[in-house]
C-alpha cells in the first residue's frame, strides 16, 4: 500500500510507459478506499468534478452508438485522466445520472477486464414511434439467433443457424442488402457486441463453430423473453415448452435475486 | 405392417420380365383383376380423407393399413404388388406426418417450423412464384417484402432492454475513423496543392502569348495581303482565294477571325465584285488614315462557314494552296 502512495505522488511512475502506469493505476482504484476517495475529491472544486463527469457521459453515449463494449482502461485513458484518484466517484455519479436523466443503468459485464455496456432500465412501450433503422433489421436477425440458441440448449452449431437463416433468405454466400455480409455481421459484429459467442468445437475436422449467448445478452434480455418472443412467433403459450420455461423462470429467479 | 409382404413382393417381381403375366398358372384374371380394384379403392379413400387420417384421435390408419394386410394374402403377381407398393408410400407419408405432430402435441422445438412461423410474421407472400419448382427441402415458395427483417426486429425490440442511442441530426465524424484512409487522401492532395500554386502563373503566360500571337498574326496576313495587293493591284483578291486554307479548316476559321480583326480597323475591305463574290483589298489611304476611320460608318457582317460549306469553297474555286501559309511554314 504504502509503495503504491509512493508511486503515486512520486515524478518515477510519471515517467514509466504508460501501459505500465495503466495496470498499476486500475489495479490501484481498485483497492481505494472511500475514505481515501473522500480526500481527493475535496482537492477538486465541485465544478471541475462536474464537467469531469458530463465528459464521462458523453463518452459513455458515443460508445454506445455502436454497441461496442466499453473498457474501463479506455475510459481512464481518454477522459478522466488526472482524475484517476477519484474514479470510483465519478463512475458513481456518472451512473446516477445515467438513471436519472436517460433512464440508462451502466452494467459491468466483464467484472475481470473491466468492460460496461449501456442498457435501457425503461421498457418498451408499443407505439412509441422509436426510430426504425438498419439496426432493428439486425436486432431482428439477432433476436431469431438468440431464439434457436436457447430453443436448441444454449449452445447450438452453427450450421443449425445457418439452415434456418438459409429457410428465411439469408444465404450465406450472399450479399445480402439489409445485412451486407451475413456472416461477417454474425461471427464478427454481434460477437464483438458481445452479443453472441462464437467458438470452435475442439476436435473437429474439418472445424466446426458453436454459438453461444454472449453477456450482452444476458443484460439486454433474457430467456424468458426470448422465449416469450418464440411463442409469440409460434402462437403458443410459453408455458408449453416445460423444460424451457423452467430453465427461463429459474433464471429470472436468480437475477431478481442478485441484480 | 405391410411391410414383410411388401419385401417379398419386390423380389417376386423382379423375377420375370413378363410380370404382367396375362393368363399365369397362378391366380385367375378374375379374382386379380377383383384385387386391383379393392387397392385401388383403398388408395382413393386415403387420399381423400387425409385429414381424418392425420387426427390424433383416429385410428383409421391402422385400420387401413390392415385392410391392405388382408388384400395381400390374395396377391401373386408383381401388377398387384405394385399397388400394394404404392399403398404403403402413401401411409408411411402419412405417418411420417402423425409423428411430426407428436411431437409437436409434446413441444420440441423444431427450427424449421420456427422458420416457417418466422416466414408468416415477416409477412411472406405465398401465393406469388409457387409455380417455381423451389418445393426442394421444403423450402416454402413466396417473396418477401422489403421490411420482412424489420417487422421481426421492431417486434424483438420490446424483449429488449437495449439502450437508444443518440444521433447528430446533422451526422458526425465516425468515432473511429480509418486511419489509412486519411493517409491515402493526403497523399492525393498534397501534389494536387502544388498543381494549384503553379497554375496562375501558367495561365498568365498562356493569355499574354495568347495576346500577342492575335496580334503578330493580324499583322502578318496585313502585310501579306499588302504584298498580294502590291504585287497585282490590278486584279482584287477574292475573299475566298485569301482566307481559305484548302488543307484545314480550322486554320480557314482562324484566318476569318484574324482578317476581321483588319477590317474592323480599317486597314482593308470587303466589297462584291460584278460576280458578286466578296473581294477584299487593302485601304491605301497614308494620310488622314485615322480621321476616315472615324467617319467611317460601322458596318457589321456575321459569316458563316460549315464545314460542308468550307469543303465546297475549296472544290469550286479550285484552291490548292493557302494564300496565309501557316506560321511556322512562313518562318
Amino acid at each position: 500500500m504504502s509503495q503504491r502512495k509512493r508511486g503515486r505522488g512520486g515524478p518515477g511512475l510519471k515517467h514509466a510507459a504508460s501501459q505500465v502506469e495503466e495496470v498499476e493505476e486500475s489495479s490501484f482504484t481498485q483497492t481505494q478506499t472511500p475514505s481515501q476517495v473522500q480526500r481527493n475529491l475535496e482537492k477538486r472544486s465541485p465544478g471541475q468534478v462536474d464537467q469531469k463527469v458530463g465528459e464521462v457521459l458523453q463518452y459513455l453515449l458515443v460508445k454506445d452508438q455502436k454497441k461496442l463494449p466499453i473498457k474501463r482502461a479506455d475510459i481512464m485513458k481518454n477522459v478522466v485522466k488526472e482524475y484517476k484518484d477519484i474514479y470510483p466517484e465519478i463512475m458513481n455519479r456518472t451512473g446516477k445520472k445515467l438513471q436519472h436523466v436517460y433512464g440508462l443503468q451502466l452494467e459491468e459485464i466483464d467484472t475481470k477486464n473491466h468492460i460496461y455496456i449501456l442498457v435501457n432500465r425503461l421498457q418498451r412501450v408499443e407505439g412509441d414511434n422509436m426510430r426504425v433503422d438498419d439496426n432493428t433489421g439486425k436486432l431482428g436477425l439477432l433476436t431469431v439467433i438468440l431464439s434457436l440458441i436457447f430453443m436448441k440448449g444454449n449452445v447450438t452449431k452453427e450450421s443449425v443457424i445457418w439452415e434456418t437463416l438459409r429457410r428465411l433468405r439469408l444465404d450465406l454466400g450472399e450479399k445480402n442488402s439489409e445485412f451486407g455480409d451475413l456472416k461477417k455481421l454474425v461471427t464478427e459484429e454481434f460477437v464483438r457486441q458481445k452479443y453472441l459467442e462464437y467458438t470452435r468445437i475442439p476436435h473437429t475436422e474439418p472445424v466446426e463453430y458453436e454459438f453461444r449467448w454472449g453477456p450482452r445478452a444476458f443484460k439486454e434480455t433474457s430467456k424468458i423473453n426470448i422465449l416469450k418472443f418464440v411463442s409469440k412467433i409460434q402462437n403458443k403459450a410459453p408455458e408449453s415448452w416445460v423444460t424451457h420455461y423452467k430453465e427461463a423462470m429459474a433464471e429470472s429467479a436468480a437475477t431478481a435475486a442478485n441484480p | 405392417m405391410a411391410e414383410p409382404p411388401v419385401a417379398a413382393a419386390g423380389g417376386d417381381g423382379e423375377e420375370m420380365p413378363g410380370e404382367d403375366g396375362y393368363g399365369g398358372p397362378e391366380g385367375n384374371e378374375e379374382s386379380r383383376r377383383n384385387i386391383r380394384h379393392q387397392y385401388r379403392e383403398l388408395i382413393t379413400s386415403v387420399q381423400q380423407n387425409r385429414e381424418d387420417m392425420l387426427s390424433s384421435r383416429s385410428n383409421r390408419l391402422t385400420e387401413v393399413l390392415e385392410e391392405a394386410n388382408k388384400l395381400f394374402g390374395g396377391v401373386s403377381r408383381a401388377r398387384e404388388a405394385a399397388l400394394d407398393a404404392q399403398f404403403l408410400v402413401l401411409a408411411s407419408n402419412l405417418g411420417k406426418e402423425k409423428a411430426n405432430q407428436l411431437h409437436s402435441d409434446m413441444i420440441v422445438f423444431d427450427p424449421t417450423a420456427f422458420a416457417e412461423d418466422l416466414l408468416t410474421f415477416m409477412g411472406l407472400n405465398r401465393l406469388e412464384g409457387v409455380e417455381s419448382d423451389g418445393e426442394e427441402d421444403g423450402m416454402a415458395n413466396g417473396f418477401l417484402p422489403p421490411d420482412a427483417w424489420q417487422r421481426v426486429g421492431t417486434e424483438a425490440e420490446k424483449y429488449f432492454k437495449r439502450a437508444p442511442t443518440f444521433h447528430f441530426m446533422l451526422g458526425s465524424f465516425k468515432t473511429d475513423p480509418p486511419v489509412p484512409k486519411q493517409r491515402l487522401e493526403r497523399q492525393k492532395e498534397k501534389p494536387k496543392m502544388e498543381e494549384r500554386r503553379a497554375m496562375p502563373a501558367q495561365l498568365k503566360k498562356m493569355e499574354e502569348s495568347h495576346q500577342e500571337a492575335t496580334e503578330k498574326e493580324v499583322e502578318r496576313i496585313l502585310g501579306l495581303l499588302q504584298i498580294y495587293f502590291k504585287d497585282e493591284p490590278e486584279t482584287p483578291i477574292s475573299f475566298f482565294d485569301f482566307v481559305i486554307d484548302p488543307t484545314s479548316f480550322a486554320r480557314t476559321v482562324e484566318n476569318i477571325f484574324h482578317v476581321s480583326f483588319i477590317i474592323r480597323d480599317g486597314f482593308a475591305r470587303i466589297k462584291l465584285d460584278q460576280d458578286r463574290l466578296p473581294v477584299i483589298e487593302p485601304v491605301v489611304n497614308e494620310e488622314g488614315q485615322e480621321i476616315e476611320q472615324e467617319k467611317q460608318s460601322r458596318c457589321q457582317s456575321v459569316i458563316s462557314l460549315s464545314l460542308q460549306d468550307w469543303k465546297e469553297i475549296v472544290e469550286t474555286f479550285e484552291i490548292t494552296e493557302p494564300m496565309i501559309p501557316p506560321v511556322s511554314a512562313s518562318e
